[in-house]
């Protein structure tokens, strides 16, 4: 395998995992409420993140968040989060063989916050973001608007989005290789109630994006100038009442155009215990095949000049597993506390449907939260 | 290994199969009064209940796998991916 100079393979570490934990990305909309709410949350969080290969820790990060939520009235709303990541370690090996700095200590943090306001009508909500979040390298501003209506019984809420997301990329290792990328995100979706212990949501999700997807830090990665994702999500909650406890299943299929297309899998179950306790059990599966341009080792194979390439194994064919458990406590006077555990290990062999990719070594990542929350 | 391959395969399926199942024999279609809806309340019963939760969850999932997205919109870009 061809060297990678320290300084791009350091970078290459950050640039991967320095939003492991930040909070822009994917501000879920609130779904299902027609009503502003008339209690206010605050929320802390503390994440603890590490992953690994066999033989070689990887990257860790730690990351406090607060989440707010106020009325301002009895039809107005204001939500946000921050956050800040404090990172360190390396990358993960691009292949088998250790290469360049990867085992190398480096350290970057990342700020980040997002806001969003939403006024309630009688029969519909408008709501207006923002999001915000810089680190040495990538600086990205987000601006949003959605709007959800519904039926006169309640049971039906159909969900518009539209967001706008400019980013800008200033690669530390050359003064002026500058780069931005600019996208589109369009969203539809539905939220029915099934029945008094039922419910499901489906949100189909479309990114038009164009500008720059190469990873400027790792050698001879060439992506296409453009990339449209299709996304169609799928969840359902159903109370189950001879065990009081609730079932929660998600489906995911994903359509990318650069050929990773990929299924979730979710399935966890609530199960309230005495003195307000409650325990969640969970497990994730991934599966998702390779991009069109995405070629394993050794590297350099299959490398066409001019042509689209890249050996970054997140572009790999492989299949993920996530076991998780969480337990929650309820206390007196709006307090609440949580605390989780979740286990990460990617193999190409847990394709569904199909070898993965040969010759990759398995990922592995462990995270641990814990949650304080008051309502107000 | 191949063998390994194929019981954590056959599991999947299983879990699939079962979790169709469920929603299949769980959920009748019967749209609740507003009476009626004390259970869909509850925070368990939310999308999403967690916010810090689900974001940080999702990032990590991004950053470690080919693309993302479904959850919703507007949270902006990051360098993971």
């Amino acid at each position: 395998m061809a060297p990678i100079p320290r300084a791009i393979e350091e970078k290459s570490s950050l640039t991967l995992f320095s939003a492991a934990l930040a909070l822009p990305g994917m501000l879920p909309l609130a779904v299902a409420a027609q009503t502003a709410p008339d209690q206010g949350v605050i929320a802390l969080k503390y994440f603890d993140y590490r992953d690994w290969q066999p033989g070689a820790n990887r990257m860790s990060v730690r990351s406090p968040s607060l989440y707010v939520l106020r009325p301002l009235s009895d039809d107005l709303a204001l939500e946000g989060t921050v956050v800040y990541d404090s990172m360190s370690g390396a990358s993960p090996l691009a292949f088998n063989t250790l290469s360049g700095a990867s085992g190398l200590g480096v350290t970057d943090y990342r700020t980040a916050g997002d806001v969003k306001v939403t006024k309630y009508f009688d029969r519909f909500a408008l709501g207006v973001g923002g999001a915000y979040s810089r680190e040495r390298d990538y600086i990205s501003h987000a601006l949003s608007v959605e709007a959800r209506t519904w039926t006169a019984d309640k049971n039906r809420t159909f969900a518009f989005g539209l967001a706008g997301t400019s980013d800008a990329i200033h690669p530390t290792d050359r003064p002026i290789d500058n780069g931005q990328r600019r996208t589109l995100d369009f969203l539809v979706g539905v939220t029915q109630v099934m029945n008094a212990n039922a419910i499901v949501q489906s949100n189909i999700t479309y990114s038009a994006g164009h500008g720059d997807y190469s990873d400027p830090y790792k050698l001879l990665d060439t992506r296409p100038d453009h990339r449209r994702t299709l996304a169609w999500l799928t969840r359902f909650n159903q109370y189950v009442s001879s065990a009081d406890a609730t079932l929660k299943l998600l489906y995911r299929y994903i359509h990318d155009s650069f050929g990773d297309h990929s299924h979730t899998f979710e399935l966890a179950w609530y199960q309230p215990l005495p003195n307000a306790f409650a325990v969640t059990p969970s497990l994730r599966y991934y599966t998702q095949s390779a991009a069109d341009f995405f070629f394993g080792p050794p590297f350099g194979n299959g490398l066409v000049p001019g042509e689209p390439y890249t050996a970054d194994t997140r572009l790999s064919a492989f299949g993920a597993l996530t076991p998780s458990i969480r337990v929650d406590k309820q206390f007196d006077h709006g307090w609440s506390a949580d605390v989780s555990f979740s286990y990460y290990q990617q193999r190409s062999s847990w394709r569904l449907g199909g070898s993965g990719s040969g010759g990759l070594l398995p990922v592995s990542a462990r995270w641990i939260s814990i949650g304080v929350a008051k309502t107000f | 290994m191949r063998a390994r391959v194929g019981v954590v395969q056959a599991g999947l399926w299983t879990l699939c199969v079962l979790a169709l199942l469920a929603t299949a024999g769980c959920a009748t279609i019967s749209p609740p009064q507003p009476w009626e809806k004390g259970q869909l309340a509850k925070r368990e019963m939310q999308f999403d209940a967690d916010p810090l939760d689900a974001k940080a969850t999702q990032h990590i999932y991004t950053s470690k796998e080919g693309a993302g997205g479904g959850y919703g919109i507007g949270g902006g870009g990051c360098g993971c991916n």
